[in-house]
Parts: C-alpha cells; sequence; structure tokens
C-alpha cells in the first residue's frame, strides 16, 4: 500500500502537478492579456528613456527594495538566485545537461544553493510575525512560506544532509539523474526499483511536497513572477 | 446591505479592473515595503493607513467577488460587502491622498491611486462619497453647458482685476490687461476661481509680451478628486473644447496639481502642448523675457513639490530653476523630488474639510518643513498651499506660504 502511494507521488502525481501548473499559468496569464488595458498612464517621474529594459532590470534587481530595506533586499536576491539556480541544478540532473561534472555526486553549489534558499525563507517567515506586516498578512502568507520552507528543507536533506554518512552519499546525484529521466521519457518506471534505502522516503517528502507546491503557484502570489516584469513596465511608462 | 446594492459594487468592481488593476489585486506579495512610504502612516503610526493596509480593504473584497475556491477565500481573508466593509472602503478612498510615493518603494510598482479608484467609484455607487466633491463637480459640468450665458459676467470680473494686475506690472497703453477669447493666441491659461490665481499670472504674462488668453473655466477637476472618470473627462473636456476653438498652441495650467494631471496625463491626444505655469516663468527667465529682482525675496527659501506635478508630472526642475532665480538662499527640503512626502492634502482631502485627520497625518511634512529651517515656504499647487497653510498654523511652523506665482510677479523688473 505504502509503496503505491510512494508511487502515485513520484510518477503519476508528478505529471498531474506540472500540468496543472502550466495550464494554470497560461489561464492566468492569458486572462490578464486580454482585460482592457489601463485607461491612462500610470508612471512615475522621472521617466525612463527606455522603458522595456529598465522594466527588466527593476524586476531583476529590486532597486527600490535596495533603497528602502537593504537586509531584505540581500535576502531577496539571495533567495531569487538560489531559486534559479535551484531549478538548473534539479536540470542538471538530467544525464544530457553536464554544469557538473557528470560523476560528482553533488548538486551544484554543493547542497550549499538549497541552505542559502532555506534560511531566507525562514527570514521571509519570520519577519511576518512582528509588527505592521503581521497585521496586513493573511494565513494564505504564511502558508505559501510554509510549504516552501518544507520543500526546501526535504530538499536540503535529500542535497546535503545525505551526504553525512561515513561513505559519503546514500544517494548520488546518478540516482535522481535517472528518476529524473524516466520521468521526462515518460516511462513510468517506479523510482523505487532503483533508489532504495532509507533515504528514499524523504525523496518521496520532497516529490510530493514540490507538487504541492506546483499546484498551488497559479493560484498564489507566486504569480508574480510572471507579472512583475510588465507591472514594473507600467510604472515606467 | 441590500442583495441589488451588492451586486451594482461588484458591477462597479469588475468595470475598474483593468489589467493594471487586476495585476494589483493578485500580486501584491505583502511585502510591507511600502509601509513607511506614507506619510499617514509615518506620522501616526497606523496599519490602516499604509498603502497596503488600505489596499487589503479592497483586495479582500476581490478575493471573495472574483476569486474562486472556497479554502482559497478562507485563506486569503476574503470578506463579504457589508456596511461595516464600506466604511473600510470609504477609509482606502478618503485617508490615501493619491500621492503614489507608495509606488516608488513596492518593488512591483503597484498604484495605490488606482485601488483607491475603486473604492472610490464603489463609494459613489453606494452614494456614500463626500456629497461636497460631487456638487463641485456637478456644477462645473453645469457651468460648461451654460457657459455662453455667463460669459458677460465673467467678462466684467475679470475687468475688475485690470487695477490690481496694473499694480504689478503696469502694461502698454491699449493692451488687454486681462485678456479674453483671443483666437490663436499661444497660451490659454487656465486659472482657479480667486484673483490670486489670476493677477499675478496675468502680471507675469504681460511682463514676457505673451500672447495669451484667459481661460473661461476654472482649472480644478473635482471628478478627479471624487474618482468619477466620466465627469472628470467632462471638466477637462470644457477646456479641451475651448483650447480646440481658440485654436490655442499651449494650454499652460495654473498652480493647481490634480488639473496638471487630468489635463496632460489622464484626456489622451490633444492637438495643443499642455504645461504647467511653472514652466512657464521658467521659460520667460531662460529667454530673458522677464527679469527678476532677488532683493524681494531676503530669507531662506524651501520648496515643496507638489505630487501631482512632480512625482506625477515630472516637473521638477522648473519650479526650482524659478527660484533660484529669485533668491541667492534656496534650500532644498530632506527628502525632495521623487521622494518629497506628500503635503497630506491631496485626494480631495483638503476639499472636504477633515482638517483632523490632514493635521495628524502630515506631521511628518511639518517635521520636514521645520528641518529646513526657511522663512518662506514656496509650492506651486493650490491643494498644498492650503493644506501647507494649516500646517503651518497647526505646528507653528512660523513660515510664509506662498505660491511660485505670487513669488515670482512680486520680484517683476520694470525696466
Ligand atoms: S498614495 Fe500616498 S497617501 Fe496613498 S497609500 Fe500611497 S503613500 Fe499613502
Ligand atoms: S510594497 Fe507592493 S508588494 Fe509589497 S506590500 Fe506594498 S503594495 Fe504589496
Amino acid at each position: 500500500m505504502v509503496n503505491q502511494i510512494f508511487y502515485v507521488i513520484t510518477v503519476p502525481m508528478v505529471y498531474l502537478a506540472v500540468a496543472w501548473c502550466l495550464v494554470g499559468i497560461a489561464v492566468k496569464v492569458a486572462r490578464v492579456a486580454k482585460t482592457p488595458a489601463h485607461p491612462f498612464t500610470l508612471k512615475i517621474f522621472p521617466d525612463k528613456d527606455h522603458p522595456v529594459p529598465s522594466a527588466v532590470w527593476g524586476a531583476l534587481s529590486m532597486p527600490t527594495v535596495r533603497r528602502h530595506n537593504p537586509t531584505f533586499w540581500v535576502f531577496l536576491i539571495l533567495f531569487h538566485i538560489g531559486v534559479a539556480l535551484l531549478i538548473l541544478s534539479h536540470l542538471d540532473m538530467l544525464p544530457w545537461f553536464n554544469i557538473y561534472p557528470e560523476d560528482s555526486p553533488n548538486m551544484i553549489g554543493n547542497g550549499a544553493v538549497g541552505v542559502v534558499v532555506t534560511a531566507a525563507i525562514l527570514y521571509f517567515l519570520l519577519r511576518r510575525f512582528a509588527g505592521p506586516l503581521r497585521e496586513v498578512s493573511v494565513p494564505a502568507d504564511y502558508l505559501l512560506l510554509f510549504l516552501l520552507f518544507c520543500v526546501a528543507m526535504s530538499g536540503d536533506i535529500i542535497s546535503w544532509a545525505n551526504s553525512w554518512s561515513e561513505n559519503g552519499f546514500v544517494l548520488t546525484k546518478q540516482d535522481f539523474g535517472e528518476y529524473l529521466n524516466g520521468l521526462f521519457h515518460f516511462s513510468w518506471a517506479d523510482p523505487a526499483e532503483t533508489i532504495d534505502g532509507g533515504h528514499y522516503v524523504v525523496l518521496v517528502t520532497h516529490v510530493f511536497l514540490a507538487n504541492l507546491f506546483l499546484m498551488v503557484l497559479p493560484f498564489s502570489k507566486i504569480m508574480h513572477t510572471f507579472f512583475a516584469i510588465p507591472l514594473n513596465k507600467l510604472r515606467r511608462g | 446591505m441590500d442583495a441589488k446594492l451588492k451586486q451594482e459594487l461588484i458591477q462597479t468592481f469588475s468595470e475598474r479592473l483593468s489589467q493594471a488593476a487586476k495585476m494589483y489585486m493578485e500580486n501584491c506579495s505583502r511585502c510591507g515595503l511600502c509601509i513607511e512610504a506614507c506619510h499617514a502612516y509615518a506620522s501616526s503610526p497606523e496599519t490602516r493607513y499604509t498603502a497596503v493596509g488600505r489596499a487589503q480593504n479592497i483586495r479582500r473584497i476581490y478575493e471573495e467577488y472574483f476569486k474562486k475556491g472556497k479554502i482559497a477565500k478562507k485563506l486569503n481573508e476574503a470578506v463579504e460587502l457589508s456596511d461595516f466593509w464600506m466604511e473600510k472602503v470609504y477609509e482606502t478612498a478618503y485617508t490615501c491622498t493619491g500621492c503614489r510615493r507608495c509606488m516608488t518603494y513596492c518593488p512591483f510598482g503597484i498604484d495605490t491611486g488606482v485601488i483607491q479608484g475603486i473604492a472610490k467609484m464603489m463609494l459613489i455607487t453606494a452614494d456614500q462619497e463626500p456629497k461636497a466633491l460631487s456638487m463641485l463637480a456637478d456644477m462645473s459640468i453645469a457651468k460648461g453647458k451654460t457657459i455662453e450665458k455667463t460669459k458677460t459676467n465673467f467678462a466684467a470680473a475679470a475687468k475688475n482685476l485690470e487695477k490690481e494686475v496694473l499694480e504689478r506690472w503696469r502694461s502698454e497703453g491699449g493692451e488687454d490687461v486681462v485678456p479674453l477669447d483671443v483666437q490663436d493666441a499661444n497660451v490659454l491659461y487656465v486659472a482657479l476661481a480667486g484673483k490670486h490665481s489670476i493677477i499675478p499670472a496675468a502680471a507675469i504674462m504681460n511682463a514676457a509680451k505673451e500672447k495669451w488668453s484667459l481661460s473661461y473655466f476654472e482649472a480644478v477637476n473635482f471628478g478627479a478628486f471624487v474618482g468619477n472618470p466620466a465627469k472628470t473627462k467632462e471638466i477637462a473636456g470644457r477646456i479641451i473644447d475651448e483650447a480646440k476653438r481658440l485654436n490655442v498652441k499651449e494650454v499652460v495650467i495654473c498652480e493647481c496639481g490634480t488639473a496638471y494631471r487630468v489635463m496632460k496625463h489622464m484626456t489622451g491626444e490633444k492637438p495643443f502642448g499642455v504645461i504647467t505655469f511653472a514652466e512657464l516663468i521658467a521659460r520667460y527667465i531662460e529667454q530673458g523675457r522677464i527679469k527678476l529682482d532677488k532683493s524681494k525675496l531676503p530669507g531662506k527659501v524651501t520648496y515643496h513639490d507638489p505630487c501631482q506635478i512632480a512625482r506625477q508630472g515630472g516637473i521638477y526642475e522648473p519650479p526650482r530653476y524659478v527660484l533660484n532665480h529669485l533668491t541667492d538662499h534656496f534650500v532644498e527640503m530632506t527628502p525632495n523630488r521623487q521622494a518629497n512626502w506628500c503635503c497630506g492634502g491631496g485626494g480631495g482631502l483638503v476639499a472636504i474639510g477633515e482638517k483632523d485627520f490632514r493635521m495628524k497625518s502630515a506631521k511628518v511634512k511639518a517635521d520636514q518643513v521645520k528641518a529646513t529651517g526657511a522663512e518662506v515656504l514656496c509650492t506651486a499647487c493650490e491643494n498644498c498651499h492650503t493644506q501647507l497653510s494649516d500646517l503651518n498654523e497647526h505646528y507653528g511652523l512660523g513660515v510664509e506660504v506662498m505660491y511660485l506665482s505670487d513669488l515670482t510677479a512680486k520680484a517683476l523688473v520694470q525696466d
């Protein structure tokens, strides 16, 4: 029974979550795209000569945050770069990606990236418990951050704590790579057949939480990933 | 609240959901960056007087009526429309001045002014908007319709101002001191009701030998204050029609920030230019068309950037250019330009009274003025002028609050 549940989580649910997430994002973006533009300009002066590149740069580098809350900015930048690297390092597990040496048991950053991201999430979560921010936060804010924290934590265990055995890694990048590769090729293979041992349950937990996250994403404010640039464009004319 | 009104309010809300508004509703991460941006919070500090605090009142209604899923609604603290929540809608609409300072803090640039616009329109639908503003807007519209009948009276009133204009600037013989209906004029000057907005401007334009015409209409747009886009357009439309009829090159808006923003940025393309009076003065100085005597303005002078012409209009330097020709003792406020604190009187607050709230929420502005040590506090917006004068009195700032046009007219050098 447990094996079956694990299989559902690690294979069919992944497909479902990814499809759900992609369709959700597409629908949300399309809905906004077909809404009529605001009747007048919302720009703030001084206006920029090149609003598009400036909006892209503004969305990525968050100058207003840097100016008004440098500590928050450092965590935000670490978090966002970290997430980008994590996406890349998950892809790097696939045999045909070779950013890190093919035979290295480590993910990009040797587990450090995940830890930094986890720390940043913890900071985002904790700062919500104090001051005026507590008053404007809604339960969804805490839950989303908590979910992200759990995804990141379980990921850390896989990518880092997993190596704390006497013989080094219990499960290596290659093991996960095989699983991911199977998913990519729709082999419907049960990862339990190739990945074994006590750490397997951590992998299942990580995948389950990540699935949940993907399914929540289109309905959450993480959608700012897709709207940060158009939003920044509005104030730049 | 009855079901019919609820339905109408939801309808109003959905009509105001432009692409920008939708993105603002859905993408605020409640990061709190904007909290410190608002003068009302900085002066109180009460969380309900923050950009995100105000927006949450509207966003929670949005969650209820424009989003699906029971659990999601709970988690986002969706609320049903009720009399209590309409009070919160009022709070969003009329404790915010629409200064858009928060927009310069928010990583996404969420414009609280747009969210405030939804709140204001909901109040109009519920017949709960400040009646003074609607009434004044309607009066402006009515004036547009009956203008032909009132023209003679207006011309007589303009004639009455001649003596006072001539005291500021002795014009050449035969020249029209306050000209009206000048076909092909370079400038259509749109003033406010009240001679303080006509006399100095007339003296300056006459000194510069400008071919100008005084508009029959007052610049102020109460349609914008009450948040009614149709009325805003209609009120501005009277001036646009007049400018087209006279075939003027430029419409010059007197010292009224909202009127300028509406005319310049909210009414589409026009066959004439739109500038502020501050820009016109700066141009005259630059072209050597007027000369100013610095000795008329002794003591330290500081300048308050009106949000509607500065942050929302980009007019930062022309008033400073003029001031630097009026005095050698100009001092900046800190912060200034884009980061300047709002005076606390915008968004219709001055027009509807609200003095207690205006004074309480603008303490930070008063402190900022005090810190300059200036004797003269200059600005280029009537709304700001009224609020700053109230602050001056309330906080005992000991400054003289002056219009840029007035300071300029007083310093005109007649060769
Ligand atoms: S627009 Fe101005 S008054 Fe309104 S919330 Fe933003 S900072 Fe405050
Ligand atoms: S700064 Fe912007 S995203 Fe952050 S809470 Fe304020 S409005 Fe929302």
